[in-house]
């Protein structure tokens, strides 16, 4: 068996003559892994999951979910896989629980597992609330709770956490974790965000303007970055933290009056350099290490 | 057999969206329109309409509620529900969803077709019982009116209702397919709104045989010879109706399994 559960080659499409939306994307999603497909806005990650989901014609190449190709088993690849894409589809004038009625008869799906996903996302007592009413976040999760009736294989999630509020986004996550440990789901996320990625991937992609940039594990990303560190000073005064450590530290920068950044070898470096600047008496308000997948994030999406 | 579940069970969904909405609604109110202002009209103006002895009045009360309803109200109201209907999906983004679905496309789309075909002949069964009832009860109020003295002649009114569910199904098969295809609910509101009137200038040329926006009007007038039998069940604007309404649903369908949801 391929382990590869969704894997495409060469995958092109485009919205009209004159553009390519998606060129020659190789895609390869594990069994068993969340995969972050990570790209600025308009860079094709929506284009590509509806490609993978066989909403749009591709142009050119091959899209392979569960080993066999899309074209010839549209309708079993379809029944192992549960999607949430851009807004969650559902019907406002509907309740929360005929919506779920409504997707678990598209699905097959025995009408009691519809109180066993209410549960999951909490929704059990806006149930018989009509849509229309619901917040934003409970829009996103009674979308998520029509995706798990099925118990799918393959969860694919398009942005997942916009428009919920921070603690929404804590319970997406530990939900999202927890369902790839416990039933082994492969989960396939989109996000801009980077931060979002890095606290629940195992995989990523990155992707720009249709084509694919990095591909690899979380880990080899953080790897494939140089050794150095760089950490962000606040003082009070950064001409003079500036004057006294360049002559410890060979790779400072000035970012305004009260902030400097510092690049340093390793962690252990920290101390030392902190030391160093109280020895002075200078005064420091805060030093943090700078998120370095961030910066390489923005320069392999950035021109 | 298989086929026969995936249409029964998007039947079924299809029903269960119609739950709140407006369609279902206009569906009702259009049902009850003409009968509440014939029933106006029967009220206030009864010595004006008061039968000549042994005149059955009830053919003339529903014929000309039928006829009241024919040029303008009827094609209107099929194209704003079958708009109505197929909005309910694209309201909800739910194109993307419903064709990510592992049910097949075809079942999706004649689905919902057919509930549309039943929703309008709901709304033709309403009209009728609509009519019986506005009869017995300005029967009621005012005797000499006839109603409650003789049994409805129903047949003729119904035969033209008949003839008209049909008449309408050419129209209905364009009308969604446009609908499916376009987003904005105007679009589809407004080409059949253009075609329709187009319809009521043309309808007296020969050649107005094979426009379908004219074939209610002609299912009801006996304008032609060949039309004029009023025996006739079928008359041949129903069978080329028929026939406009399978070729544009196959249209629909091949173009909508093509189609780029975005």
């Amino acid at each position: 068996m391929n382990e590869y559960i969704i894997e495409t080659q060469d995958l092109n499409f485009s919205y009209s003559k004159l553009t390519h939306d998606i060129e020659n994307l190789n895609l390869q999603v594990p069994r068993g892994s969340i995969y972050g497909f990570l790209g600025p806005n308009g860079s094709g990650k929506t284009t590509t999951i509806r490609l993978l989901l066989g909403l749009l014609k591709k142009k050119s190449g091959t899209v392979t979910l569960f080993g066999n190709s899309l074209k010839n088993n549209r309708l079993t690849s379809l029944s192992k896989i549960a999607a949430l894409i851009e807004n969650p589809s559902l019907y406002n004038h509907l309740s929360g629980f005929d919506n779920l009625k409504i997707a678990a008869r598209y699905r097959k799906v025995n009408q009691s597992r519809i109180e066993e996903v209410l549960e999951i996302v909490n929704l059990t007592y806006a149930k018989f609330k009509k849509v229309k009413k619901y917040s934003l976040g409970m829009k996103q999760r009674l979308g998520l709770a029509i995706s798990l009736l099925s118990e799918p294989e393959i969860l694919i999630l398009d942005e997942p956490t916009n428009g919920l509020d921070p603690k929404g986004i804590i319970e997406m996550r530990s939900l999202i974790k927890s369902l790839n440990k416990e039933f082994g789901t492969t989960i396939f996320i989109s996000s801009h965000l980077l931060s979002e990625i890095e606290k629940t991937c195992s995989h990523v992609g990155i992707i720009r303007e249709g084509k694919m940039l990095f591909q690899n594990t979380v880990d080899a990303l953080r790897e494939s970055q140089n050794e150095n560190m760089i950490i962000e000073v606040e003082t009070s005064n950064s001409e003079l933290l500036n004057r006294i450590i360049s002559s410890f530290f060979d790779n400072t920068k000035i970012i305004d009056d009260s902030f400097i950044n510092v690049t340093l070898n390793s962690k252990e470096e920290i101390p030392v350099l902190i030391d160093t600047i109280r020895k002075e008496e200078i005064a420091i308000y805060q030093v943090t290490i700078k998120n370095n997948l961030e910066e390489l994030f923005l320069s392999l999406t950035e021109q | 057999m298989k086929a026969l579940y995936y249409l029964q069970m998007s039947i079924k969904n299809e029903i269960l969206k119609l739950k709140n909405t407006f369609a279902f609604w206009l569906s009702i109110i259009s049902a009850l329109f003409i009968p509440a202002i014939f029933f106006l009209y029967y009220f206030l103006k009864y010595k004006s309409l008061i039968p000549a002895s042994g005149v059955n009045p009830w053919e003339k009360f529903m014929v000309d509620q039928i006829m009241s309803a024919a040029p303008f109200l009827i094609p209107f109201f099929i194209i704003l529900i079958t708009s109505l209907i197929v909005q309910v999906e694209h309201k909800s983004s739910a194109m993307k969803y419903l064709f990510s679905l592992p049910v097949p496309k075809w079942s999706i789309y004649f689905g919902k077709l057919l509930v549309s075909i039943g929703l309008i002949l709901f709304t033709y069964i309403l009209f009728f019982l609509a009519m019986l009832m506005v009869g017995g009860i300005v029967g009621l109020i005012h005797e000499e009116l006839n109603f409650l003295s003789y049994f409805p002649n129903y047949q003729k009114p119904l035969q033209l209702l008949f003839r008209s569910f049909i008449a309408v199904l050419g129209i209905l098969g364009l009308q969604f397919l446009l609908s499916f295809r376009i987003k904005n609910f105007i679009v589809p509101l407004g080409i059949g709104m253009v075609l329709v009137i187009t319809g009521l200038i043309v309808y007296k040329a020969k050649e107005s045989l094979y426009f379908p926006y004219t074939y209610n009007m002609l299912s009801l007038l006996p304008i032609r010879n060949e039309e004029t039998s009023i025996v006739l069940w079928f008359p041949k604007v129903s069978i080329l109706s028929v026939f406009y309404f399978l070729i544009f649903s196959i249209l629909g369908f091949l173009s909508i399994k093509r189609m780029n949801i975005k």
